[in-house]
């Protein structure tokens, strides 16, 4: 197979991006609904956030503004999962019925041409939401706005979203060799939730199991500290960007292993 | 009323649901996991507050609250928007309509079985350890007659819920949207995500006069506040039973007239 470069790909990209944008848009009144319930969640993390604070002053150490930058930040590394690689959530589905064999026969990358089947729209709600939370809490306490933090916000970022993307594709990929994957999908999923918190709450084996076994620390936790509290960063935090990048490589090899190897159904 | 064919739809929930053993456990991995971080999550709440008691509650009264919360949301939630909304979806309503009983009525019968099974497996279980590890902070007394009865009213106010907002579905063709925005509100308002007796004054009165609140902070107070009189119990078990009669029937009213408003494609 011939070698093709960004450019190719990402033409294609938003030609195929287009076309879902056209089918979703014959139902409107479902993208609308969507996107109202997906501001509905974020606005209920942070209802309970400001019901909490009202009680306590602080959750060990982390003041109101600082925990609601946390929260910020997950909501908006959290995005590139839900919208660019929504359709692992139909992978079980495909490989049961048999559709999937449909992907292995197109003549560009198999892992890329599933994932951009499908963008979720509603996900930008939650970029939205994300972003303003960053901001607010941004300046409320007062952290200075320099390139230089700019440039490592957008970097921890991506680096962030890339840890969930590659939790989410490995549980997906489940699916290639075991039946009703869906529930491991979902439980991986219900850890976006534990993100946004400090991992120092926890006790030392459960801090080493949220780093190293189930990173979510890496969500949130590691890359926010670079910005939040720059004197006591971690090496972790430093490794995270790697850390990121090596989880993305691994869960994509671990992916299209399973689509070489899996034995589908007729169809 | 004939009890017989309808305990027949019991029986066949039960078989059904004990069909899905991994998904059981994956679920029970999921809940552990859950609890370990609102555990940990409150442990360093109450430790930065620097009071033993807030608003009235220990940190062991927060957990146990908590703990049963997330055992009676995991034998409650019945997912009935989902159910509704899919044979809206695929016609298959049209044969669910043609039953020899209530739409309604056909479908809580059908869920009793997972009830029965969840009521088992979930919520006894999670109650036993939470009794034996609290060393009897749990009051066994009238006050478990009061939580049996709270429980069985608030489960006829969940579904009622469930009902309305699936009645919705028949409108909006939108399932998922619908059905966060539900289970957001309810489990905010309801208390299951943070005890009602920790939210600001206002907010209090306000989700006072709400349906949600006994769903679940009506039974665990029942079960947890051992120092009550039998007069501010039954109270309690009025309002709900208030609520009670005032959902079952605005749910059956909507039902009886949305019914004439269906479309549905094929079947």
């Amino acid at each position: 197979m011939k070698k093709r470069g960004l450019g190719f790909y990402l033409r294609i990209y938003f030609r195929i991006l287009a076309q879902d944008l056209k089918s979703k848009m014959s139902y409107r009144a479902d993208f609308i609904i969507s996107t109202i319930g997906m501001i509905f969640t974020n606005i209920s993390g942070f209802v309970s956030f400001w019901i909490l604070f009202r009680n306590f002053p602080s959750i060990n150490g982390w003041g109101y503004y600082e925990i609601l930058f946390l929260y910020g930040f997950s909501l908006v590394s959290l995005t590139p999962v839900q919208c660019l690689f929504d359709n692992n959530w139909s992978l079980r589905m495909y490989v049961y019925s048999g559709d999937f064999i449909k992907y292995c026969f197109r003549p560009i990358n198999l892992f890329f041409y599933y994932q951009s089947e499908v963008f979720d729209i509603k996900g930008l709600g939650q970029l939205a939401f994300g972003i303003g939370t960053i901001v607010y809490s941004w300046g409320r306490i007062g952290l200075e706005l320099t390139p230089l933090m700019l440039i490592k916000l957008i970097v921890f970022l991506i680096t962030a979203s890339l840890i969930m993307i590659a939790l989410q594709n490995m549980a997906a990929a489940l699916c290639f060799w075991m039946q009703n994957s869906f529930f491991v999908l979902d439980f991986v999923y219900r850890f976006r939730d534990y993100a946004k918190y400090p991992v120092t709450i926890f006790s030392p084996v459960f801090r080493f199991i949220f780093t190293f076994i189930m990173p979510i620390a890496f969500i949130a936790y590691y890359p926010s500290l670079v910005i939040l509290r720059p004197g006591e960063v971690p090496i972790l935090s430093w490794l995270s960007p790697l850390m990121g990048c090596l989880f993305f490589f691994l869960s994509y090899k671990i992916w299209m292993y399973g689509a070489m190897k899996y034995s589908g159904t007729g169809s | 009323m004939n009890l017989k064919k309808y305990l027949s739809l019991t029986r066949a929930g039960i078989i059904e649901s004990l069909q899905f053993r991994i998904a059981m456990l994956v679920m029970f991995a999921g809940n552990l996991l859950y609890l370990t971080v609102i555990y940990f999550l409150w442990r360093s709440i109450y430790a930065s507050s620097g009071s033993e008691v807030v608003n009235g509650m220990t940190f062991s009264d927060t957990l146990i609250y908590l703990v049963l919360a997330t055992a009676l949301f995991g034998f409650m939630e019945m997912y009935a928007v989902w159910e509704i909304g899919r044979a809206i979806q695929s016609g298959k309503i049209v044969l669910d309509l043609l039953k020899p009983m209530p739409y309604r009525r056909y479908l809580f019968w059908s869920y009793s079985g997972s009830f029965v099974v969840n009521f088992f497996t979930i919520f006894l279980p999670t109650f036993i350890v939470v009794a034996i590890v609290t060393h009897g902070a749990i009051h066994m007394g009238v006050n478990l007659l009061y939580f049996v009865l709270a429980v069985v009213m608030a489960v006829i106010i969940n579904y009622s819920i469930d009902f309305i907002v699936g009645t919705i579905c028949l409108y909006t063709e939108s399932i998922w949207g619908i059905n966060i925005m539900k289970q957001v509100i309810v489990l905010l308002l309801s208390g299951a995500t943070i005890p009602i007796a920790f939210f600001p004054e206002p907010l209090k009165t306000i989700v006072s006069y709400l349906p949600f609140q006994s769903i679940y902070n009506a039974p665990l107070t029942l079960l947890l506040d051992s120092g009550q009189d039998a007069v501010s119990a039954i109270k309690v078990l009025g309002v709900q039973l208030i609520w009670c009669i005032v959902m079952t029937v605005i749910s059956k009213l909507f039902w009886k007239a949305s019914l004439r408003q269906i479309t549905v494609n094929g079947g």
